[in-house]
């Protein structure tokens, strides 16, 4: 038989796949129920039949869903060794997920009309931070959740993707806004207004992620060498007001340069996920014989330390390069993509990925200062699953040509 | 006993994780060269994906496409594959309209589009990958 | 290639570029960080470890057990033979306070954490190690409770080693805790203002005084300051500061050797401001002044003043007094390095790591710091430093049949009574053994308090220690 080359990584995803969930069996044989079982079963399931039919439906990029198939499955597996509970109710979110994976790659094919929306991509994410205000409950120490009806999830995910679009639709459409003299400072206004609620919740990480996609395509699509000063000059001048203004983002500093002297408290965090590095060395401990639960968060924001103890920084150093991975073909997406709204919005929702994933893989290194965030598709939690799947499958969509008229094509 | 299983295990885990890695880079390398590499006067060709010393008889690297081709193991066919698997008049590939068309010639063991079996004239698609027997093709159309 | 185009590729390089940033300090916190980070007290990793481990035993040089670990109704018992005796060098290992001494320093030895290496972990797989390995020290037990019963009483530190090999033979610093009821008077003993859980030879720092001459005259012999002929008064006035010796009589026309051997303040006042601070400072750093010395343990490092600020100052570093303090460990061993013809070992405690079943795990010492100097000025060295014990300030520490070789410190101390030193070796033509006394605060001369206790210390070594050579 002929094993052609594009089976293999399928292939070698569900070999991963099936030894270490017999592996995570064994770990809990004595307490082994259903519903571990069945979801050790819907793991390989999901993701053989996601995988399948999207190669049978889109014409588009094969690789992206792919890759992130390999980053969930690491994901899932290190949760569930955590605890089964969450394993199970993680593969859940993965379910919804990837369903509203396939919901927004046919929306953004069947609807043409996002490149026209501006005002509507704005009012979601005023409306979102208004909601966050009213009804958010802080939770270790941001205003960043809101509970309604018993599911809580995080408005600033999907906030995310709506500044994507609102930044896609204004540089698409930038001739028509162009002849208002000061479009370029409105929409800067706008986008520090974000960044300074983010602030005032004190969700720093999301905050920097704002600021790296604003920045970013403010950089490919727009020129005047003035708005991009300003912009940097705004953001030294804000990073410095609130390190005056605000304790906790003097705190995250302070942990940052030394930790050491505030293990017990306020470093507390970063030296555990230190630790936890340190004792996996380059090939981990091995599933179920290190100590992931004396990390904080361990299956959350520091879930990259957790599977570092345990499968080794080679396995973390592993991740990253998926995300390489990954950001290439959404850059590569754009580059084929000769629709410009939708070259944008491949681009923001690339880098979305590629900034969130060094921003809290190098916090929990200790490479930049500790802001909270989930790893995108790795991460435990509902939001972040759902939100990073909503993303992909807008990039999947932008992935296929979009038939349209030639007259915005440079 | 379980503790053995997991030590050998996570790196059996690493060797897989970066296989799997490897390979999708070995797949987008071989994405890039072939647009990359022929630009110029080809407009369209098929670039051949199995490593040419793992096939046992002689294919060329690309072929280049110009009105209509033929793919089987009969030697008046444009690309011949001498694969037990391939039928002797296997699949054709023809231009209307500056689109390329393939269609499978009701060959005994079928043609496979992107992993999907052909049934039926479809449009080609730079990028697409067609399997005939044990053989891939790239179909590559700069427009 | 249009601007866009390039823009998406430059910024799709700069994110690439911090990703590669951050595998390679992923691989540089491995490589380099990880190790020291890993055995950090608050790792709790550590404890479930050695929870499992029956923690390794320490014995001294002649194999006598000193410490060691027993399994009692599945809890593991950690047993020190010694209440006092050990209370620095070997130090406690506790969940509440942490671990000191060389249940710290050698930790991942004691509980065989060797966790790095593929190896390792399949033969810890196959054979749950369940013991760590032992420690044998240069350590002897009987010299070493001989000193502490020296010093009873005192405030201070004596330290003994073998200045050929480096290896500690003994070394106690009071006052000093109980390690066995450690955990119900910790609060007394973190408290207590004398300090009683700092080991003074090695992580105290006392003004040097006259020990010091011993650095100020090998820089003159370095620099040939040495023939200088003076007329000594008693007393010398720099810049309105009067030094005086230490019986203020004078001791009239007065070359380095007799300036040496009576400690003649004056003298040597005068010959660092002729030698001037730099050079004095440069002998003292090649003598670890403002180094770190390599060692098993903690130490603190020594001080010689980083810049010149005034006459009087390099006046009184010569005879060091001032603004030097150092270590009695580092005076031990310029005093070793003297005897030794000039070559400084490294100094070092623990000289095996055992495995369990008594195979060789790691073997230490006869390590070589360096060459202190010339053969000509450390013979010198050493005639002026036999001249001590035979004409000078050293005689109480003469032992009948055997040449010993000295030099007694005063320091006079700002904030309270005179420290007490004493350094010296013994037997002069075959040195086996270098010894330092301080007594801290004791108030009364070097030669007269410290020589005696460093005498009776080398007398019980030469008698008693089976020397490796």
């Amino acid at each position: 038989m002929g094993s052609s080359i594009s089976k293999i990584p399928i292939r070698l995803l569900f070999i991963f796949e099936i030894l270490s969930l017999s592996l995570i069996f064994m770990y809990r044989w004595d307490n082994l129920d259903f519903n571990t079982f069945a979801t050790g079963i819907g793991l390989i399931l999901l993701v053989y039949f996601s995988n399948s039919v999207l190669r049978r439906i889109s014409s588009g990029d094969h690789y992206i869903f792919l890759i992130v198939s390999m980053m969930f499955s690491i994901g899932l597996i290190m949760i569930f060794r955590i605890s089964s509970d969450l394993g199970v109710k993680q593969l859940l979110w993965l379910l919804i997920g990837i369903g509203v994976f396939f919901l927004s790659y046919f929306t953004i094919k069947k609807i043409d009309v996002w490149d026209k929306m501006i005002t509507l991509y704005l009012g979601v994410a005023y409306g979102l931070f208004a909601m966050t205000f009213i009804l958010g409950s802080r939770l270790r120490g941001a205003i960043n959740w809101v509970n309604i009806g018993g599911v809580s999830f995080q408005p600033a995910e999907v906030t995310k993707i709506a500044l994507i679009f609102f930044l896609a639709a204004y540089y698409f459409n930038l001739e028509k806004y162009s002849k208002n003299k000061y479009s370029e400072w409105i929409v800067m206004g706008i986008v520090y207004s974000y960044i300074g609620l983010l602030f005032l919740q004190r969700d720093l990480g999301t905050a920097l992620i704002f600021f790296g996609i604003y920045t970013g395509l403010q950089y490919i699509y727009c020129s005047g060498r003035r708005y991009e000063l300003a912009n940097l000059s705004l953001a030294v001048l804000g990073g410095t007001l609130g390190y005056v203004l605000f304790d906790h983002v003097k705190v995250r500093v302070t942990t940052w340069i030394n930790p050491w002297p505030y293990i017990n408290d306020k470093g507390y965090q970063i030296t555990q996920s230190l630790f936890a590095i340190a004792e996996g060395s380059y090939f981990g401990t091995g599933l179920g014989r290190g100590n992931p639960a004396f990390i904080p968060l361990s299956y959350n924001d520091f879930i990259f330390s957790s599977i570092s103890e345990e499968m080794g920084v080679f396995t973390g150093i592993g991740i990253i390069m998926l995300f390489v991975l990954l950001v290439y073909r959404g850059f590569k997406i754009a580059l084929l993509q000769n629709h410009k709204f939708y070259r944008i919005v491949a681009l923001g929702i690339s880098l979305m990925f590629g900034l969130q994933a060094f921003i809290i893989i190098g916090g929990a290194i200790k490479v930049i200062p500790l802001t909270g965030l989930t790893l995108p598709f790795i991460s435990y939690g509902g939001s972040s699953i759902v939100s990073s799947f909503l993303a992909l499958g807008i990039l999947q969509g932008a992935s296929e040509k979009v038939v349209k008229e030639d007259e915005y094509n440079e | 006993m379980f503790d053995i299983l997991s030590v050998i295990f996570k790196y059996v885990f690493v060797i897989i994780i970066y296989l799997f890695i490897f390979t999708i880079i070995r797949m987008i390398y071989l994405d890039i060269k072939t647009i990359g590499s022929t630009t110029g006067d080809l407009k369209a060709y098929l670039k051949v994906l199995n490593p040419l010393d793992s096939i046992p008889y002689k294919m060329e690297d690309t072929y280049v496409l110009e009105d209509e081709l033929t793919v089987g193991r009969s030697s008046d066919n444009s690309i011949v594959i001498r694969d037990p698997y391939v039928s002797k008049h296997h699949l054709k590939i023809s231009l209307d309209e500056s689109n390329y068309f393939i269609e499978d010639l009701k060959s005994s063991n079928g043609t496979m589009l992107n992993g999907n079996k052909l049934e039926d004239v479809s449009l080609l698609k730079t990028g697409d990958i067609i399997k005939a027997g044990d053989i891939e093709l790239m179909f590559i159309h700069k427009g | 290639m249009n601007r866009e185009s390039k823009r998406i590729i430059t910024l799709f390089i700069s994110l690439c570029a911090g990703f590669i940033l951050l595998i390679g300090y992923l691989s540089y916190f491995q490589i380099f960080k990880a190790e020291a980070i890993r055995d950090n007290q608050y790792n709790k990793r550590l404890w479930i470890d050695e929870e499992q481990v029956l923690r390794g035993s320490i014995i001294d040089r002649d194999g006598e057990v000193l410490v060691y670990s027993q399994e009692k109704n599945s809890q593991v018992e950690r047993i020190y033979k010694y209440d006092y005796l050990y209370s620095h060098i070997i130090g406690y290992s506790t969940r509440e306070y942490g671990k000191s001494g060389l249940e710290k320093n050698f930790n991942s030895y004691l509980i065989n954490a060797n966790r790095n290496t593929a190896i390792n972990e399949v033969i810890n797989l196959i054979n749950p190690v369940g013991v760590g390995n032992n420690l044998e020290l240069t350590i002897q037990n009987d010299l070493q409770k001989k000193s502490r019963e020296l010093l009873k009483g005192k405030k201070g530190s004596i330290i003994a080693m073998d200045p050929k090999t480096g290896e500690i033979l003994s070394m106690i610093s009071l006052p000093d805790f109980n390690v066995n009821t450690l955990k119900d008077n910790w609060g007394e003993i973190s408290e207590d203002t004398n300090s009683p859980l700092i080991n003074r030879g090695i992580q105290g720092l006392y003004t040097p005084g006259s020990t010091f001459k011993m650095v100020t005259a090998l820089s003159s012999l370095k620099y040939h300051e040495d023939e200088n002929i003076y007329n000594c008064e008693g007393t010398l006035e720099v810049d309105g500061y009067i030094f005086k010796d230490f019986n203020s009589t004078g001791h009239g026309s007065i070359g380095l050797k007799e300036a040496f051997s009576k400690s003649c303040n004056t003298y040597f006042a005068s010959l660092s401001l002729e030698l001037g601070h730099d050079r004095v400072k440069e002998m003292a750093e090649s003598l670890f002044f403002n180094r770190r010395i390599p060692f098993d343990l903690d130490t603190s490092i020594s001080r010689f003043p980083e810049r010149e600020v005034g006459k009087t100052d390099v006046a009184a570093s010569g005879i060091g007094q001032g603004r030097i303090v150092a270590s009695p460990l580092n005076m031990l061993l310029i005093t070793s390095a003297i005897a030794n013809d000039g070559e400084m070992m490294k100094p070092y405690i623990v000289q095996r790591v055992i495995s369990p079943q008594g195979r060789d795990v790691e073997v230490f010492g006869n390590e070589v710091l360096g060459n202190i100097s010339s053969q000509v000025d450390i013979s010198l060295m050493q005639e002026m430093m036999k001249d001590v014990i035979n004409n000078g300030t050293g005689n109480n520490a003469r032992i009948r049949n055997v040449q010993v070789a000295g030099k007694t410190g005063t320091a006079e101390n700002a904030s309270g009574k005179n420290h007490a030193w004493f350094v010296g070796f013994a037997p002069y033509d075959d040195p086996k053994v270098a010894v330092v006394v301080i007594l801290e605060e004791e108030g009364s001369s070097g030669g007269s308090s410290a020589a005696p206790i460093a005498r009776d210390i080398m007398i019980y070594a030469l008698n008693n220690i089976k020397f490796r050579r």
